[in-house]
């Protein structure tokens, strides 16, 4: 009888759920162009893909492309907060970025500006092409183009704008892929084969300190040759000598519990998704509709 | 006297990380409403172009022109500062006359509707663009104030980090309302029947 109650509360409260209309979930980003509609062809994706890759790579700064069904129940000026604050496009602390975001259900489009980039794209400019460049190409039926144009317009406004110039991790970033994870993955690998021989060679104890002890050189050697500054060397090479040591005293744990000697299998699948710079928005820009 | 010093070493810990947040959530306050003044000054800085620009095409309109110039002033005698946060009647009036500033801008602007001259105006046009974009950032910069409100508001009530929050004087702060609740409950009338304001020559 209980059980049945049980049961029963349970569907009434999943039945409840699904009766939320929910807010439109902002989308993972992966890619400059993230089209939900199909409405651009591979080739016209690609095509302003690499125009935007080139710009980062010159300019520094960076502009989102978003093109979806729908924001409601949101209005496209709360949603396209909500897709910046989640993005960060744009570089931290001289916050360029600017997403383009258009719902192509509701006929509405916002041009999202970053903090930085006020002065280059103010409301009433960030208006005028929406009003003059964009719209008109919408209101014939040409997508790929009005965004094109747009796009165009954006960077020939950003390019007047003197901004830091982009750094090698920037152009680094706009054209390679991220595999930083991978190297993570593999470095750690690493140190738990080196447990194994250092325990093999110098006792649970021992070897165990050895292993920090690499860790910690390793990584201070790194941070050395990347920084060229002791005091972070020093700490860098402190932590990863304790996490060293903790990640050790684990594995040797794990083994004794799970009876085997090897180690496990890490994914070292490179991902080449492209992420924000950590830029700041503040609200501004310009919306429209066609 | 080895467990005293383990639990008395626990209850600093956990007081200890309590005091750090509501010092940073206190900070986070802070800078959220100076962006929240920030862009209402930007708006009040918006105004009188608007109503220059207005006067040149809709100089007749006295009564509209007057009430927004009304509204800016009272605005501008208000000392916004970043203590406002802090007196809940001061904070209360900047609110209302903020308030009063929106509904006068709403009506001049839709007395500008029936100026098809003004309407057409690139620098009215300008001028719309920015205002709609300083309302947009006065609510984003609202929202995040009423975030780190929150966060605040939860750090200084939720154990144990309420009692460090009474033993240095935190108390909870005050966040946004709607002002004139009452009034925004009833739906607008929309009437298309209405005989249309007569356009001057």
């Amino acid at each position: 009888m209980f059980s049945q109650l049980r049961y029963a509360v349970g569907l009434f409260l999943l039945f409840f759920v699904s009766t939320i209309w929910a807010e439109v979930s902002v989308p993972t980003l992966s890619h400059r162009v993230t089209d939900l509609t199909a409405t651009l062809s591979a080739e016209q994706s690609a095509a302003l893909e690499n125009k935007l890759v080139a710009f980062e790579a010159r300019k520094g700064s960076q502009i989102a492309v978003l093109i979806l069904p729908t924001t409601q129940p949101e209005t496209i000026e709360a949603f396209g907060i909500r897709v910046a604050d989640s993005w960060k496009i744009g570089r931290k602390n001289i916050d360029d970025g600017v997403i383009l975001i258009v719902a192509k259900e509701d006929r509405k489009l916002r041009i999202e500006v970053g903090r930085g980039l006020e002065g280059a794209i103010p409301d009433a400019i960030a208006k005028r092409v929406i009003a003059e460049i964009i719209t008109p190409k919408f209101k014939a039926n040409d997508f790929a183009g009005g965004i094109d144009a747009g796009v165009s317009q954006l960077i020939k406004l950003i390019d007047g704008e003197p901004l830091p110039a982009p750094t090698a991790e920037d152009v680094a970033n706009a054209s390679q892929d991220d595999s930083s994870d991978w190297i993570i993955g593999i470095a750690f690998f690493g140190l738990l084969l080196l447990d194994m021989f250092f325990a093999e060679l110098f006792g649970t104890l021992l070897g165990t300190v050895c292993t920090g002890m690499t860790a910690g050189l390793v990584s201070g050697g790194f941070a050395f040759f990347s920084s060229f500054n002791i005091g972070e060397a020093v700490i860098a090479g402190i932590g990863m000598f304790v996490v060293g040591v903790i990640a050790s005293c684990i594995f040797k744990v794990y083994s004794a519990f799970s009876g085997s000697s090897s180690g496990s299998s890490w994914s070292s699948g490179g991902s080449s998704s492209w992420g924000g710079g950590g830029g700041g928005f503040s609200g501004g820009g310009a919306s429209g509709s066609w | 006297m080895f467990k005293r010093l383990i639990i008395l070493s626990l209850f600093l810990i956990l007081s200890g990380c309590g005091y750090n947040t509501l010092q940073s959530s206190d900070e986070t306050i802070k800078a959220s409403w100076a962006e929240v003044l920030n862009q209402y000054q930007r708006r009040a800085d918006l105004v009188p172009n608007l109503v220059n620009v207005v006067k040149g095409y809709a100089a007749h309109e006295k009564d509209v022109l007057i009430e927004v110039t009304a509204a800016r002033a009272k605005v501008g005698s208000i000392q916004a500062t970043p203590e406002l946060v802090n007196d809940e009647q001061a904070f209360k009036n900047f609110i209302a006359a903020q308030g009063q500033m929106t509904s006068a801008i709403s009506r001049l602007l839709a007395v500008a509707e029936n100026y098809p001259q003004l309407k057409a105006d690139g620098l009215f046009r300008d001028l719309q663009a920015q205002l709609e974009g300083t309302e947009n950032r006065i609510t984003v910069a609202r929202n995040r104030y009423i975030n780190a409100v929150k966060d605040y508001n939860i750090t200084v009530r939720s154990f144990p980090s309420n009692l460090t929050a009474m033993m240095f004087n935190f108390s909870t702060k005050a966040s946004f309302t709607v002002e004139n609740e009452a009034a925004i409950s009833v739906a607008p009338k929309v009437d298309f029947n209405a005989a249309p304001v007569a356009v001057p020559k």
